[in-house]
C-alpha cells in the first residue's frame, strides 16, 4: 500500500521496498512550460540545483522532461536526506557562479547526443510551441541571464508545485524540503501545427516512425503492446526487413496520451517497411485484432503488477499524476481494469490512434496513396511588403513588411509573422532566422539577398528581446555566399558564323561524295569483284571524313539547344 | 473490294472471342447483372483465373461508376469491393494511356493517381480485412507499379500473393514487369526471378513461359533491332525458351487457362523475331486467328505485325 504524508509542505508517498531507500522529488514543470527564446531554462536549473552531488559515490539523478523534472536518488537514509536536502537548498539558491560553466556543460551534453529517430514528430505535430518544443535544441541557454534563471526557479520550483516520493520504510529522520512557496501549475494545453490527420511528413531518419494522440487509458497501452507484436511480428519475424522494432505509451497529460511506434530500415527495403507499417495500423483499425495479443498484454501488465516491488516502482508515476491531477488507482483496481480490456476496447483505440495518426517516412517516400495527408511544407499566408531579389535564383524572393517577412518562390513559400513568432536567431553577422508558432523557417542571410539594411532593421525592431536568442559568431567560412546563377547558354556571333561556314562546306563536300560513293556501290553491284568492294570502301570512306566536320557541329548546336541537363 | 492479302483470317484481338466464356462475363458487366457475375467467378476454379475475370470485367467501360453503386449497396461483399477497386486501376490507366512515361502530362499522371490512390486505399481496407485475399493482393501489385512505391513493396506484396497461391502466374508477370529496367529494376534480377518461378511450378504449368516474357523484354531493350534479333538467335537463348514452351503450353500435361494464347502468341513472337519461323509456325496454329494485342504491340502495330509474321510462318501450301 502507498502512504500519504507531508514534508515541509511538500505532499509525499510511501511505499515499502526490498532494496535501499529509493527516493525522488518531481516537479511540475517541463520543457513544454518553456518558450523557444528561452528553452533550456528548466534544464538549466537542473543542473545548478545538482552541482553540489557531483562527487558522491550514489546513484542519482536529474531528468528533464515534457512536464515533469525530476531528482532522484538511491542509497542510505542519510544520503538520500542529504541528497533531497542539498537539491532543495540549491533551488532556493542556485550556485550562479556556476551559471557560464553549466551552460557549457548543456551545450556539450546536446552536441554528444544521438538524436532519436522521432525527434521530429513534436515540432510537425504542435509547431514550435509547448509540446513542440522537444525537437529543438536548447537554443535559449546561451542567452538566460542570472535574473532569468532565478526568476524562472521561484515560479516553478515551489513546494505546491512538487511531489516527494520515497521507497522506503518512511521519511527518512532529518529530511526537511526547504522550498520557497508558490503555486501548483496546470499542464499547458497543447498547439497544433496539423490542419488534418493522418498526416505524413518526409523526415530526415532512415526509420519510419508513427505517432498518436488518444484518451489516456488502460486499453491505449495495452493497444500499444498489440502494436508493437504486430509490426514485429510483420515487419521482422515474417518480412525481415526490420531490426529495431518499438513501441511506447506515454501520458501527455491528465487527459490523452502518445502512442509512438517505430521501425528501422535499410534503405532498399524502406518501401516495404512503410507498406506494411501501413498494413499493420490498417489491420488493427478494421478490428483484425488478435485475441491471443490482447491476453499477452495483458498478461505481461499484470505480472508487473504482480510483483512484489510493484508499489515502489509505481511511485514516480504516481507522484506525477498527483502533479498533473489524474487520478491514482491502486494496484488492484489497476489490475481489474488492465484484464478487463477486451478486444473491441483495443478495436476502439486503434481507430482513435488511425484517425490521429502523423506518420513520417524516409526521404523518396510518401504516404499520400494510403490515405495520409501530406502535413503543410509551405506556408498558406503571405506577407504584404517589398519584395528583395535573391542573389542566387531568379524566381525568389525575401519580402520584409510591418506584419512578417517571408521567402516566396514560384510554387509557395515559407511565411513568419511577427505576432506569430515562437523565436529569432540573430547571429552577429547579421544573419537572422525566425521560427513560427508552426515552425515554419525563414531564414535571411544578408548576403544571400538584395537587400538594404535598413529593410534587415525591421525583423530587429519588430521582435522584443525576450524573443531573440543570440548566436555565437560564425566562421567566416560559415557564412553563405551567393553561388553564380546559372548563365543561358549563349553562342557568339565569330563562333556562330564559323560554326554555319563548317556546316556549309563539310555538309555539301560530305553529300556529294556521298552520292558519288552511292553511283560507285551501285555499279559495283552489275560487276562484282575484289576491285569493285575496294572501290566501294574508299569512296564511302571519302565521304564519311569530308562530312564528319558538319556532323560535329550539327550534334553540338543540337545538344545547345536542349539545354543543360 | 480489294483482294485479301493473306489467306489466312483477319486477326482478331479480343480475348472475349478467344474465350467465349469471359465474353458472357462481359455481357453480365455491360447488362449490370450482378448474380450471373457472382456466380460465373464462383466457378473459377483458380486464382489465375480468376485475375483475368476480375480484369477483364472491370475494363468493360463505365464499370466503375457500377461497381461503385454495387459497394455502396453491398459494403461487405468482397469480390464486389476488389471489381470496383480493378475498375478504378482500369480507369486510371486509361487516363494515363499507354504511352510511355515522358510522353504522359502531368494533368494526365495527376488523374491517374488519383484514381490508383482511391483504388489502393480500399484495397488496404480489403486486404486488413481479409489477409488471404489474393485478388486485392494482386491488385495492390498493380498499385504499386503506378504508384511507384518501389521494388521492395512491390515484392512485399508479390509474397503475400505467394504466400496463398504459390504459382499465380499473374502475379508473377506483374513482379516481372516490376524488375524490369522500364520499372526502375535490372535484368539480372528480372531473370533471375523469371528462372525462380520456372524452375518452382509443376511441369505443364504456365509459368514457365515467364522466362520467354523476360526475353521479350530483353529483345524490346536492345536500340538496334539487328542486334536484338542476333541476340535472341543464340543458342543459349534459343535453348530457354524452346525448353520454356516444352515445359508449358507445349506439355502433355498443359491445361488451358487464360493465358493460353497469350503464351502461344509469345512464342511465335520470339521465334519469328529470331528468324526461325518453321518453330514460330507450330504456335501461330495453336492460336488461329486469336492474336494478342500485348505481345505484338511490343513489336509495333500489333494487326500489321500478327498478319506478317503469320503468314511467313505458315507460307502458302500450309494445310490448315
Amino acid at each position: 500500500m502507498i502512504k500519504e504524508t507531508e514534508v515541509d509542505g511538500v505532499p509525499t508517498v510511501v511505499a515499502p521496498t526490498q532494496g535501499p531507500m529509493h527516493a525522488g522529488l518531481v516537479f511540475r514543470v517541463g520543457r513544454a512550460d518553456e518558450t523557444l527564446a528561452r528553452s533550456g531554462l528548466t534544464h538549466l536549473v537542473e543542473h545548478l540545483a545538482l552541482h553540489g552531488h557531483g562527487l558522491t559515490d550514489y546513484h542519482f539523478n536529474g531528468a528533464t522532461g515534457p512536464t515533469v523534472t525530476h531528482f532522484h536518488m538511491s542509497g542510505s537514509e542519510s544520503a538520500v536526506v542529504e541528497f533531497l536536502t542539498g537539491v532543495c537548498t540549491a533551488l532556493a539558491n542556485l550556485p550562479m557562479h556556476r551559471l557560464a560553466t553549466e551552460k557549457e556543460i548543456l551545450r556539450t551534453e546536446w552536441s554528444s547526443r544521438t538524436s532519436p529517430a522521432n525527434e521530429q514528430m513534436p515540432l510537425w505535430r504542435y509547431g514550435a510551441r509547448d509540446y513542440g518544443l522537444l525537437s529543438y535544441e536548447e537554443w535559449g541557454v546561451s542567452s538566460l541571464t542570472a535574473e532569468e534563471v532565478e526568476w524562472w526557479a521561484r515560479t516553478w520550483f515551489t513546494r505546491e508545485n512538487a511531489v516527494l516520493w520515497i521507497a522506503g520504510d518512511g521519511v527518512p529522520a532529518g529530511l526537511s524540503l526547504r522550498l520557497p512557496s508558490g503555486a501548483r501549475r496546470p499542464v499547458p494545453a497543447a498547439s497544433s501545427a496539423l490542419p488534418v490527420t493522418p498526416a505524413y511528413f518526409v523526415g530526415p531518419s532512415k526509420s519510419i516512425v508513427f505517432d498518436a494522440v488518444v484518451r489516456r487509458r488502460t486499453a491505449a497501452s495495452v493497444f500499444t503492446g498489440v502494436l508493437q507484436r504486430e509490426l514485429f511480428r510483420d515487419l521482422r519475424q515474417e518480412g525481415g526487413y526490420s531490426y529495431t522494432v518499438d513501441a511506447s505509451y506515454d501520458p501527455r497529460d491528465n487527459q490523452v496520451a502518445i502512442v509512438t511506434a517505430l521501425a528501422d530500415a535499410l534503405p532498399e527495403k524502406q518501401s516495404a517497411v512503410l507498406g506494411g507499417f501501413v498494413d499493420v495500423l490498417a489491420r488493427l483499425k478494421v478490428g483484425r485484432i488478435d485475441k491471443a495479443d490482447v491476453e499477452a498484454v495483458v498478461g505481461q501488465g499484470d505480472e508487473s503488477l504482480r510483483h512484489p516491488e510493484a508499489e515502489a516502482a509505481r511511485l514516480a508515476s504516481v507522484a506525477v499524476n498527483m502533479l498533473t491531477g489524474y487520478p491514482n488507482r491502486t494496484l488492484e483496481e489497476l489490475r481489474d481494469e488492465l484484464r478487463a480490456v477486451t478486444v473491441d476496447d483495443v478495436h476502439e483505440v486503434a481507430v482513435e490512434a488511425s484517425n490521429s495518426g502523423l506518420l513520417m517516412v524516409p526521404r523518396g517516400h510518401c504516404a499520400d496513396w494510403a490515405g495520409y495527408a501530406e502535413a503543410p511544407c509551405q506556408s498558406t499566408d503571405r506577407i504584404d511588403g517589398p519584395a528583395y531579389p535573391s542573389r542566387e535564383h531568379d524566381d525568389v524572393s525575401l519580402v520584409i513588411g510591418q506584419q512578417g517577412v517571408g521567402i516566396v518562390t514560384a510554387t509557395g513559400g515559407s511565411t513568419v509573422r511577427f505576432d506569430r513568432c515562437s523565436a529569432m536567431l540573430a547571429w552577429p553577422d547579421g544573419a537572422r532566422e525566425l521560427i513560427g508558432h508552426d515552425a515554419f523557417v525563414v531564414r535571411v542571410e544578408p548576403t544571400l539577398w538584395e537587400v538594404p539594411p535598413q529593410a534587415l532593421a525591421i525583423l530587429d525592431a519588430a521582435l522584443p528581446p525576450h524573443q531573440v536568442i543570440t548566436m555565437p559568431a560564425r566562421q567566416p567560412d560559415a557564412i553563405p555566399q551567393p553561388k553564380p546563377k546559372p548563365k543561358p547558354v549563349t553562342v557568339s556571333p565569330a563562333r556562330n558564323g564559323f560554326e554555319m561556314t563548317v556546316l556549309a562546306v563539310s555538309g555539301v563536300a560530305g553529300g556529294l561524295a556521298a552520292l558519288f560513293a552511292i553511283a560507285v556501290t551501285i555499279t559495283a553491284l552489275t560487276d562484282p569483284g575484289l576491285d569493285a568492294v575496294i572501290a566501294i570502301i574508299f569512296f564511302w570512306a571519302v565521304a564519311a571524313i569530308l562530312g564528319a566536320p558538319a556532323a560535329v557541329v550539327y550534334r553540338r548546336r543540337r545538344k545547345r539547344k536542349a539545354g543543360p541537363a | 473490294m480489294p483482294p485479301n492479302p493473306s489467306p489466312f483470317p483477319p486477326p482478331d484481338f479480343d480475348l472475349t472471342h478467344a474465350y467465349p466464356d469471359l465474353a458472357a462475363l462481359r455481357g453480365a458487366v455491360v447488362a449490370r447483372d450482378w448474380p450471373s457475375i457472382s456466380a460465373f467467378f464462383d466457378r473459377l476454379p483458380d486464382a489465375d483465373r480468376r485475375n483475368v475475370a476480375v480484369r477483364t470485367a472491370a475494363e468493360v467501360d463505365g464499370a466503375d461508376q457500377w461497381f461503385a453503386e454495387l459497394v455502396a449497396a453491398n459494403p461487405d461483399s468482397s469480390l464486389i469491393r476488389v471489381l470496383y477497386a480493378a475498375s478504378l486501376i482500369e480507369a486510371g490507366w486509361a487516363v494515363r494511356s499507354s504511352y510511355s512515361a515522358k510522353y504522359v502530362s502531368r494533368e494526365q499522371f495527376k488523374v491517374f493517381h488519383d484514381y490508383l490512390r482511391r483504388s489502393e486505399q480500399l484495397l488496404i481496407d480489403i486486404t486488413a480485412r481479409e489477409p488471404d485475399n489474393v485478388l486485392a493482393w494482386a491488385l495492390r501489385q498493380i498499385t504499386a507499379l503506378g504508384l511507384e512505391l518501389g521494388q521492395a513493396e512491390a515484392r512485399r506484396r508479390y509474397d503475400h500473393v505467394a504466400r496463398y497461391a504459390p504459382h499465380c502466374f499473374f502475379a508473377q508477370s506483374r513482379m516481372l514487369q516490376q524488375l524490369c529496367p522500364k520499372w526502375s529494376g535490372d535484368f539480372d534480377k528480372a531473370y533471375a526471378f523469371a528462372r525462380e518461378c520456372a524452375e518452382a511450378a509443376p511441369d505443364g504449368a504456365i509459368n514457365a513461359a515467364l522466362v520467354a516474357d523476360y526475353y521479350l523484354e530483353r529483345w524490346l531493350d536492345f536500340g538496334d533491332k539487328a542486334e536484338a534479333a542476333a541476340f535472341l538467335r543464340r543458342p543459349e537463348v534459343q535453348q530457354e525458351i524452346r525448353r520454356a514452351g516444352g515445359r508449358s503450353v507445349l506439355h502433355p500435361a498443359h491445361e488451358r487457362g487464360y493465358k493460353w494464347y497469350w503464351a502461344h502468341n509469345l512464342f511465335a513472337a520470339l521465334f519469328s523475331l529470331a528468324g526461325d519461323y518453321a518453330a514460330a509456325a507450330v504456335h501461330f496454329r495453336a492460336v488461329g486467328p486469336y492474336g494478342d494485342r500485348f505481345v505484338w504491340g511490343y513489336l509495333g502495330e500489333p494487326t500489321r505485325n500478327f498478319v506478317e509474321h503469320r503468314d511467313r510462318a505458315l507460307g502458302t501450301g500450309v494445310t490448315r
